[in-house]
């Protein structure tokens, strides 16, 4: 089975909140301290590929990102846990592509660089939260998506996907190639590598593409025949209101506390 | 009878001599070849160098392998070890010298010195020896500590040794009977065995008698020294020589690098991984138990032993290293398992290659005991032949961090914080300069006129309570005008976590970053309130190049107070006592500074709790293991708490941010006994330097 895993680097999530800093004229986040590591989602699919990879015995994991050169080392560190190749697509300045962007971008190199069963992506990126790359990518390549996937298990050639939903868990069967966005479960926390291989994934290739490999117009992805933008971007103020809710009985101030609750719930 | 002329005649009563020197051909091959092999074994291993300054090296032979100081900690087993040492050594002294007057002609037992020597202290000594044998004896079988090794072995060798010495004096004792000998008051044992006998025995008898003891004399001192070297008596030999090759440099300086480039494993988990000197160390152990009757976490109830460490190693080693008679080896048959694992121990964190794996061969070097460790040393502090355990413990974390990528979840949580962020505490909210808050602090890259450095740490910077000491570190050091800065958003972790948990290669990481970053600032002088960050920067960073003039930010205070720049107002009346840190005070010797800040904020003097200084229990922080949480029924830190408790203490100084949090969390779980505050010594002296009482205490940020 060839398995291909995309992954995001992004700012450290983790920073403290008083760390954290927009840049309201680019509209993107400041990087300021912040260090850059892979979005987690990513690595829950890597993890999971890399589970996979270990139940059938036989399959090609290759690590695919868009993104800054800095994006390597989230590909490096994917090889030390174990993937067998990593391919870069440079984003050539765009710093922020909207999920259609990185989709189209995406699809195209994987279209280059071979032919997958199994493509996965995480749930969503911890910088953006868009969660849309998944289902766009499954869009390009005209294979069908299963999203929010925890587990997967393969039995002659067939998949079976675990699909977390807000009720429950859902069971899929599934032919490749198929796309699958995965989310996190106890199961999928990523490994840690060993230092051996850490050190090991810098001798390995690594395919760098360019959007002009790709066939793709660099100046139009920087644009971005977006179908959407970021109109603004602020931290959110918090604001604490305090107001006493006044009655001459319980009942009375039951009431007039559930009374402003509507007020105030409904206008927001 | 003119004592000029004293002697005696060696030999007397004895014929067939060529008997002896014929026995002692197969006794020095049989020695020869134990002792060869072992040193066989030992050059199986890595590279040391271990033989630098001899003259440092002689005299710590003289204090430790003759007088004996640290075995003399334990002033009964000191004692009777004492008497048995010295009383072998007049014993050799004196059998050389009957040997050089029989078989080179010297004519040394003569005279006086026949008679003071040869005679009476030999008398004496042999006596002693088997007074301590006794002594000896009385501990193993009457007082029975737990520290000790009880084996078949250990009987053996005590016995023979009293017998040895029973059957000299019956020897000598029969020999002046049935001579007369006119010096026999000399010997006053031998003469009272004479007199003895004389009553019971006729002089035919005891002439008969001396023979047949004589030659088993003979044959069981051969037969003993032919054995020692297969026995644990073989420290004789290598104590001395283990003692004479030891670490020179300060406990806290003792983790060998690894040179990643040529490395063909990081870590230890085969004897080859080694180096000669820790192989030496398993062969030096006397089984004597001291280092696991200090090691805070046997000492709660948990698994670590580091005696059992050596222990089991050792046998390991005699198992796997095997030599054959002509110096090949041989490998270790598969199918022998000498110890029974237990369930908890076998995992999959063994072994990449079966056949010469350590960790997990034996149940000392279970995974769940190497992660049980707090790198304290105090196990290096007790053992009187310098044995050093908590290095080995750290090569094979090494192992099972770096080529395993297996151990405790909550140190993967803190070595991944450490690679991504710099710092070990996952899911702070704080960042490094948020205890500036109010305070005029500069730092390094704004300012080209600071005398000396705040390092300050990731707890010192990063958990709220110890924000507040670094707050009085550095009102303290303003209030003395000295110029200093900090790092500020550039200092990062100095990688004593990432390498006290195994993780090497992090550790060089940081090292090398902060060094170079401290070089880029031209940084020379560094004050830090973290002895494990001081103990990076003092022993550490040499090596990577960063050297600095680093103090604990008790002996740059202290330093400040003696100047007159630092005074105290207002010492209060609690009763106060200090906590030593590890790797302040065992690793690095620093032990008077803080007792100095404490002893000046208080009228009352230091309370000293009955486990301080150089035998100073961990708070159960060090080697990652803050970062894990303890089963609740055997927490080193509530053992610790316990301690303070009952040292009378209303106040427990300490002076590291991890024994803050872990002294803390100690005390509060035993709150209901007493209430003892935690502070820091800086905070004691802030306190006690302002004016008015101590209402004005540094309040924490924002």
């Amino acid at each position: 089975m060839n398995i291909l895993v995309c992954l995001k680097q992004i700012l450290d999530p983790e920073i403290p909140a008083r760390d954290f800093r927009v840049d309201t004229v680019k509209r993107e986040a400041d990087r300021g301290s912040a260090s850059l590591v892979t979005n987690i989602f990513c690595e829950n699919a890597l993890e999971t590929a890399l589970q996979l990879r270990e139940r059938t015995g036989s399959a090609r994991i290759t690590v695919l990102s868009y993104g800054p050169p800095s994006a390597e080392d989230s590909l490096r560190k994917a090889l030390a846990m174990k993937a067998d190749a990593a391919a870069l697509v440079l984003n050539d300045g765009n710093q922020n592509p909207d999920p259609f962007t990185t989709a189209r971008v995406l699809a195209a190199a994987i279209r280059k660089i071979g032919t997958f069963d199994l493509i996965m992506v995480g749930r969503e990126a911890g910088d953006w939260g868009a969660g849309q790359t998944g289902g766009l990518i499954a869009e390009e390549l005209g294979m069908p998506c299963v999203s929010f996937v925890d587990r997967i298990e393969s039995n002659d050639g067939q998949l079976k996907l675990n699909r977390q939903t807000d009720t429950g868990w859902e069971v899929l069967e599934a032919s490749p190639p198929i796309v699958v966005s995965v989310t996190n479960d106890e199961h999928n926390l990523p490994r840690i590598p060993k230092v051996r291989d850490v050190m090991m994934s810098y001798r390995q290739p690594l395919t760098n593409l360019s959007l002009d490999d790709l066939g793709i117009d660099a100046h139009e992805a920087r644009a971005g025949n977006s179908y959407y933008q970021v109109a603004e971007l602020s931290i959110p103020q918090k604001e604490t209101h305090c107001e006493f809710v006044t009655g001459d009985t319980l009942d009375q101030k039951v009431g007039s506390l559930a009374q402003r609750i509507i007020e105030v719930t409904s206008a927001m | 009878m003119n004592p000029a002329d004293a002697t005696r005649q060696i030999y007397w009563n004895i014929s067939h001599i060529w008997v002896m020197y014929l026995l002692l051909l197969p006794t020095v091959a049989i020695a020869g070849y134990g002792i060869y092999r072992q040193f066989a074994r030992w050059r199986r291993g890595l590279p040391a160098a271990r033989f630098d300054r001899p003259a440092k090296r002689v005299q710590l032979l003289v204090k430790h392998a003759f007088a004996q100081r640290r075995t003399a900690r334990n002033r009964y087993a000191g004692l009777f070890h004492r008497l048995v040492t010295y009383g072998f050594i007049v014993l050799t002294i004196a059998t050389t010298i009957v040997a050089l007057d029989a078989d080179f002609g010297t004519t040394i037992m003569r005279g006086n010195f026949y008679l003071y020597f040869q005679s009476f202290v030999v008398d004496i000594f042999g006596a002693l020896v088997m007074v301590g044998i006794g002594m000896a004896a009385t501990r193993r079988y009457l007082m029975r500590p737990k520290q000790l090794v009880y084996t078949n072995e250990a009987t053996l060798i005590l016995a023979v040794i009293f017998l040895m010495c029973l059957q000299g004096f019956l020897i000598e004792g029969w020999r002046i009977a049935a001579t007369n000998d006119p010096w026999g008051a000399w010997s006053p044992f031998g003469n009272a065995v004479a007199r003895g006998s004389l009553q019971l025995m006729s002089v035919e008898a005891i002439r008969g008698a001396h023979g047949g003891v004589w030659w088993s004399h003979v044959v069981l001192s051969f037969g003993f020294i032919a054995w020692v070297p297969y026995t644990k008596m073989m420290h004789v030999i290598t104590a001395p020589l283990n003692i004479y090759t030891a670490n020179l440099v300060p406990l806290g300086a003792t983790l060998r690098s690894i040179d990643f480039e040529k490395a063909e494993s990081f870590g230890v988990n085969s004897f080859e991984d080694f180096t000669w000197k820790d192989l030496l160390d398993l062969d030096a152990c006397t089984e004597c138990g001291r280092c696991t009757s200090v090691c805070p976490a046997n000492i709660v109830g948990k698994e670590l032993s580091p005696r059992d460490i050596i222990l089991q190693l050792r046998d390991l080693m005699h198992e796997e290293l095997r030599i054959s008679d002509f110096g090949f080896r041989i490998d270790k048959p598969k199918d022998k398992i000498r110890y029974e694992t237990s369930g908890s121990n076998s995992d999959k964190s063994a072994i990449r290659n079966p056949q010469s794996a350590i960790i997990a061969a034996v149940p000392a070097t279970s995974p769940l005991s190497l992660w049980q460790c707090t790198t304290c040393a105090a196990c290096m502090q007790a053992c009187p032949v310098f044995i050093e355990q908590m290095p080995k413990i750290v090569d094979m974390r090494r192992h099972l961090v770096m080529e395993e990528a297996d151990f405790p979840d909550s140190m993967q949580e803190a070595i991944l914080s450490l690679e991504r962020r710099g710092h070990p505490f996952s899911g702070t909210q704080s960042t490094r300069i948020d205890w500036t808050e109010g305070l005029n602090i500069r730092q390094v890259s704004e300012t080209d006129d600071a005398e000396v450095l705040l390092w300050v740490g990731c707890g010192g910077a990063l958990i709220e309570r110890n924000q507040r000491v670094t707050r009085a570190t550095a009102q303290l050091l303003e209030q003395a005008g000295v110029k200093f800065a900090i790092m500020g958003r550039e200092e990062k972790c100095s990688g004593d976590p990432a390498r006290r948990i195994g993780n090497e290669f992090l550790f060089e990481t940081l090292a090398k970053e902060n060094v170079a970053n401290l070089n880029k600032h031209h940084v020379k002088k560094v004050v830090t309130a973290c002895p494990h960050c001081f103990n990076t920067f003092k022993n550490e960073y040499p090596q990577y190049g960063g050297r600095f003039e680093v103090f604990h930010h008790s002996e740059y205070l202290a330093d400040l107070v003696s100047e007159g720049r630092l005074k105290s107002h207002t010492g209060s009346d609690k009763k106060i006592t200090f906590h030593d840190p590890c790797y302040l005070g065992r690793q690095n010797g620093v032990y008077d500074a803080p007792r100095e800040l404490v002893q000046i904020s208080t009228k009352e003097s230091v309370v000293e709790m009955e486990r301080s200084r150089k035998k100073s229990f961990c708070c159960g922080g060090g080697g990652g293991m803050s970062f894990v949480e303890e089963p609740p029924d055997k927490r080193v830190n509530q053992e610790r708490a316990r301690e303070v408790l009952e040292s009378g203490a209303d106040v427990l100084a300490v002076g590291c941010p991890f024994c803050m949090t872990m002294m803390e969390d100690g005390i509060n779980a035993r709150k209901g006994e007493r209430e003892v505050k935690v502070m820091d010594v800086s905070e004691l002296l802030w306190e006690a330097a302002q004016p008015r009482a101590a209402e004005t205490f540094v309040t924490t940020p924002g």
